[in-house]
């Protein structure tokens, strides 16, 4: 977190300063099936984030030494494009973009039947078109759908989802103000059938007291994004087309 | 569509070329349809979305200040590059830039700049010590066949809608960067033996030489490029050039209804 403690993000009237109440979160839109290249693909709106993700495969696991003799292994690349930020970023993989890239692969292949693939691979590509905090959580919703529209079979689909805590109040999904000068962010990857959970980090401060309302902001969000995933899956199947 | 059978292919296109017909049913000069959208991204300066056909490509512009070139103190500059993700296609492999996203970020590069769009002059803040770069970064997220026209028109798009963040950086208010000028590229691929415009992934793949032209608003030359195997003649130019007027004209009104709204 930045730890800029003397930003004020709260508003005298208890909303946020872009009118939002403590547990409200930025509006989502979802759409199925939007890379006519690709075997299946989402594109994700959560507030002025703009994420997209493309599934390509199962297909032959390049170089032989990443095939697993029991399973499909799951290639992520999460990658922010150069104009999706206020400064520009130099086209390629950073630290920042390797780590979210590996902890999103791992998540993912907890869902996916990977056993049903072996010594294959699934490519996940996830493009960040623009970034106003919680790109990897946009990611993580879009690879999912991206997965079920390519029609590859899953236990469940993540959401992501994240809370933070601002001015010592947990509130749900940071802006990027409130990322910038809040005091923590918990961004997470929910099964919404189950609840339970599949992506997990965590920075800044928090009490256990916090943490708790925090995970229960996000499993209200996880629900919420989940029905507007299904609702594009539906959109994109109905009708006989495809 | 994987590349099993371009042999295959390569004869198929060229019976329906005999019948003067092309495998998605388009004549020889009829191009797809096309959709564009600016100002559609957050962080960026200007910003554009193509969809050609199957073809998706976004175009952001950026702009950082720099230190002007000791040679030219009054002069900022001018870069557009494109990537070719993973993202866009099957064929496309993770690692350093490609030979052919090289390709395409400065055939989009040279139609800007030797159209002269752009006064370098303009982009000055304090001679000697502070010029604006602008930076154009083509993305391409679904490659279904003639990325050099979209990743064209998506570039000029997102330039004339751009606002120079001079407000972000201190030195002045923010303002609408001045293009003079709107170059549009147009394409051609040689499948089953004769040039057609707009080529799709089939043609792409069982196709031989490209030439991409890029055109001014005066109807002047800007920037040509061939591409891949393969030899033509000056009367097969001449045909292909009147046909890249036409479609170049279309694409710039379209440009200019998009920035009235």
């Amino acid at each position: 977190m930045g730890g800029y403690g003397d930003v004020k993000l709260l508003r005298d009237d208890g909303k946020r300063l872009d009118g939002r109440a403590i547990d409200e979160m930025r509006p989502v839109t979802i759409e199925a099936g939007v890379l006519p290249a690709a075997d299946g693909s989402a594109m994700v709106t959560h507030g002025l984030n703009v994420a997209v993700a493309a599934v390509y495969g199962p297909m032959e696991a390049h170089p032989r030494k990443i095939q697993r003799q029991d399973r499909a292994v799951i290639d992520v690349r999460y990658n922010m494009a150069p104009f999706s930020t206020g400064d520009r970023i130099r086209p390629g993989f950073n630290r920042r973009s390797r780590e979210i890239s590996k902890v999103t692969a791992e998540s993912l292949e907890s869902v996916v039947l990977v056993e049903r693939y072996p010594r294959s691979k699934i490519r996940v590509e996830i493009e960040i078109l623009a970034a106003e905090a919680g790109t990897r959580c946009a990611g993580i919703t879009a690879a999912s759908v991206a997965l079920a529209d390519a029609g590859i079979p899953m236990r469940d689909m993540i959401v992501g989802v994240a809370s933070g805590k601002i001015e010592d109040t947990v509130v749900l999904d940071l802006d990027k103000a409130e990322d910038n000068y809040g005091q923590a962010d918990l961004p997470v990857g929910i099964l919404p059938n189950t609840g339970e959970i599949a992506f997990l980090q965590m920075d800044g401060d928090l009490s256990i007291e916090e943490y708790n309302l925090a995970m229960e902001y996000n499993h209200k969000a996880a629900k919420e994004i989940h029905e507007i995933m299904v609702d594009a899956l539906k959109r994109r199947y109905e009708g006989g087309e495809n | 569509m994987v590349e099993l059978v371009p042999s295959l292919l390569r004869q198929e296109l060229d019976r329906l070329a005999a019948d003067g017909q092309r495998i998605d049913g388009r004549g020889q000069f009829d191009g797809r349809e096309v959709h564009l959208e600016v100002d559609c991204l957050y962080n960026a300066e200007g910003s554009a979305k193509v969809v050609w056909g199957d073809t998706i490509i976004y175009a952001g512009v950026k702009f950082e200040i720099r230190t002007p070139w000791p040679d030219r103190p009054t002069q900022g500059s001018l870069m557009c590059g494109a990537e070719l993700r993973p993202v866009a296609h099957r064929k496309y492999e993770p690692g350093p830039p490609s030979p052919e996203s090289i390709e395409l970020g400065r055939v989009v590069d040279r139609g800007i700049r030797e159209s002269g769009c752009i006064d370098m002059d303009e982009l000055c803040i304090v001679p000697g010590e502070k010029v604006w770069g602008v930076m154009i970064d083509i993305h391409v997220l679904s490659d279904g066949g003639n990325i050099f026209d979209a990743a064209g028109l998506a570039a000029i798009a997102a330039l004339r809608t751009a606002v120079v963040p001079a407000e972000r950086f201190d030195v002045g208010e923010d303002h609408t960067l001045k293009v003079n000028g709107t170059p549009i590229m147009a394409s051609f691929k040689r499948a089953g033996g004769r040039f057609v415009y707009d080529p799709s992934e089939e043609e792409e793949l069982g196709g031989d030489e490209r030439i991409h032209i890029t055109l001014g608003d005066e109807g002047h030359l800007h920037s040509l490029q061939k591409g891949l195997k393969g030899v033509f003649t000056p009367n097969e130019f001449a045909e292909i050039l009147a046909v890249a007027e036409q479609k170049c004209s279309e694409l710039r009104e379209m440009v200019a209804e998009k920035e009235g709204n």
